[in-house]
């Protein structure tokens, strides 16, 4: 057993990633969620509605992980992405997009996220990053 | 800006709300307005919007497009038929029209190509104002190395670690070529699934593979005349570096699924954080790629090795932030000379998100030292000097005749692979004294967990 394997199976507390996640659309707030709730390496700890929102929580909470909608009022994902790397121990930063395309890609990466991931694939997504983290996406 | 909001102005109510319920379901936010006077009354500007929907002005045609050109960079523009025939003098690049009634898939694939012109156009902006500046002898250098060989079509190869500001370098090259007046077009090779890369660069024709519905041209195409900027370069498929090298050494390319061989008139510059050398030996990048890329080689310096650049750069980057509307905000002398003591791994670009988060959280400031985020001030040295403690006590414990102080030796050392050793050792030694417990060792490294699992992988510590 790897010590990443190990660090997979650990009890509840140690395979768990605090996430926060951002968007303005209440109705992928709840969708994700509901998507979340079970899943093995996610421990979802906040929820925000906007760039500037998601500045503060990070802030506050120091999660592990950020899944922020790039399109949103005012301040979106981007502008978001690279302001919060710029605090002390940045999460982990995934960019969620409705939009899935080489230029969507290349202006998440340009900002400093970590990942990508589009709405219609949002738990394949997930999955991956997880897994690149080194947590378990097996489900009890 | 990734801005979400997109203006919907229709005298017809109902009209603009049908359209505002596509957008919203397409993930925008629209805003719809049905009276000109209550719009300006807000005193919002046009450029803040992602995109503009126009619909039935009624009389109030006139008082709208004043309002809109008061705006120089006012944003895309999609007409409904009502307005298709009186574009008030806009461009065609500027403005679509849409057919009624709304279609979903049409609305979405027109949303989808504006999202990416805005992202890009915020992007060319804020890097076209930013040089490569400073008066180093390091940036000088590199400054004159651009001058040098821009009005040439000679390829170009930029290295230097992530942050430094390799497009910047790129576009300025770019600009003082014969090409300036052709599109410059980046694409981070980096960023992009392998499995998309190939349509992305050289284009499609419809039917190529499941979801080409329509012909589509490529990058290549796109910086026809002009010059293409390949960025992580060195992130790229040994498969696709194989094209890529035909496109070098013939100037032609073909588009995914189609047979026709297309000539190219295009400028390569390419750029990498990676050593590709070191890529070259371990059979992850083409010696006969690299040679044809590393024509002229440029390297941009770290802003560690120019720090004396730091406030000249803090000052471009708030004239740029003020230019842009985006934000406004002053850094105290102390807090310069603060910026000034830190090692900025993330080079340039660091400075640039730094400055542009201060800006939003002290707007209209001036911001002191103590107000810098803790890793920023010299106080907060926690983890530097421990680390130095430890490689101290390492050391002594090692060869106790030496000081405290790790002393260089007169041969030089590797910098990169001492630190790496020294990172190595205490993760090893946090994880014995956690029984390999990932979590509990991340604490004792005062790391994330994510952190110490992407060190264990870099390390291969894994096993």
């Amino acid at each position: 057993m790897t010590l990443i394997d190990r660090f997979a199976t650990e009890g509840d507390s140690m395979d768990t990633f605090r996430t926060i996640v951002v968007d303005d659309h209440r109705a992928f707030r709840t969708l994700a969620g509901a998507l979340l709730e079970d899943h093995p390496a996610i421990d979802l700890i906040a929820f925000g509605e906007s760039g500037e929102e998601a500045i503060e929580l990070c802030e506050r909470h120091k999660p592990d992980l950020l899944l922020i909608d790039i399109s949103m009022p005012r301040m979106g994902g981007l502008q978001a992405s690279r302001l919060i790397k710029a605090q002390d121990n940045p999460p982990h930063i995934v960019i969620v997009s409705n939009f899935d395309d080489a230029g969507h890609r290349e202006h998440a990466a340009a900002s400093g996220a970590d990942n990508f991931i589009g709405k219609a694939e949002f738990m394949e997504g997930v999955d991956r990053v997880v897994q690149q983290l080194g947590g378990s996406t097996a489900r009890r | 800006m990734s801005e979400s909001r997109v203006l919907v102005i229709d005298t017809n109510r109902e009209q603009g709300r049908s359209v505002g319920a596509v957008l919203e379901f397409v993930d925008f936010t629209p805003e719809c307005w049905t009276d000109v006077d209550a719009l300006r009354a807000q005193k919002t500007r046009p450029r803040e919007y992602a995109a503009i929907v126009i619909g039935d002005l009624g009389d109030q045609a006139d008082a709208f497009y004043a309002w809109l050109k008061r705006d120089p960079q006012f944003p895309f523009i999609l007409l409904l038929p009502e307005q298709a025939e009186a574009p008030h003098g806009l461009h065609p690049d500027e403005h679509a029209v849409l057919q009624m009634p709304i279609r979903h898939q049409q609305l979405s694939e027109l949303m989808q190509r504006v999202s990416v012109k805005r992202m890009d156009s915020d992007a060319e902006r804020a890097l076209s104002r930013l040089g490569p500046s400073g008066e180093s002898q390091a940036i000088q250098r590199v400054r004159g190395m651009i001058d040098q060989v821009a009005p040439f079509d000679t390829t170009v190869l930029i290295t230097g670690e992530s942050g430094t500001g390799k497009e910047v370098a790129a576009r300025r090259i770019h600009a003082l070529s014969r090409r300036a007046n052709k599109p410059f077009v980046a694409v981070n090779c980096g960023a992009i699934p392998a499995d998309l890369l190939e349509s992305e660069l050289f284009g499609h024709e419809k039917g190529a593979f499941t979801g080409a519905v329509a012909q589509r041209r490529g990058r290549f195409e796109l910086a026809e005349g002009g010059t293409l900027f390949l960025d992580e370069i060195g992130d790229m498929s040994l498969p696709m570096q194989v094209k890529i090298l035909r496109v070098l050494q013939e100037r032609s390319f073909e588009r995914v699924g189609g047979n026709e061989t297309r000539q190219c008139d295009v400028r390569i510059i390419a750029a990498t954080h990676r050593d590709l050398e070191s890529r070259i030996v371990s059979g992850d990048f083409r010696e006969d790629l690299f040679y044809r890329l590393n024509v002229f080689p440029v390297e941009m310096p770290r802003l560690a090795d120019r720090i004396a650049d730091l406030p000249r750069l803090v000052d471009d980057l708030i004239a740029s932030l003020q230019a842009d509307g985006r934000g406004d905000v002053a850094l105290s002398d102390d807090a310069v000379r603060a910026l000034q003591q830190y090692a900025w791994p993330g080079n340039v670009r660091e400075l640039a998100n730094l400055v542009e988060r201060l800006s939003v959280l002290h707007p209209g400031q001036v911001v002191g030292m103590e107000e810098l985020p803790g890793r920023y001030q010299p106080a907060d040295t926690g983890v530097t000097e421990s680390l130095i403690g430890a490689t101290a006590a390492h050391q002594s414990a090692t060869q106790p005749a030496r000081a405290a102080q790790p002393s260089l030796p007169e041969s030089g050392i590797d910098l990169r692979d001492h630190i790496a050793s020294v990172e190595m050792a205490l993760i090893r030694q946090a994880l014995d004294a956690s029984n390999g417990v990932v979590a509990h060792a991340a604490q004792l490294l005062h790391l994330r967990r994510t952190t110490l699992v992407e060190k264990l992988r870099k390390y291969d510590l894994g096993r």
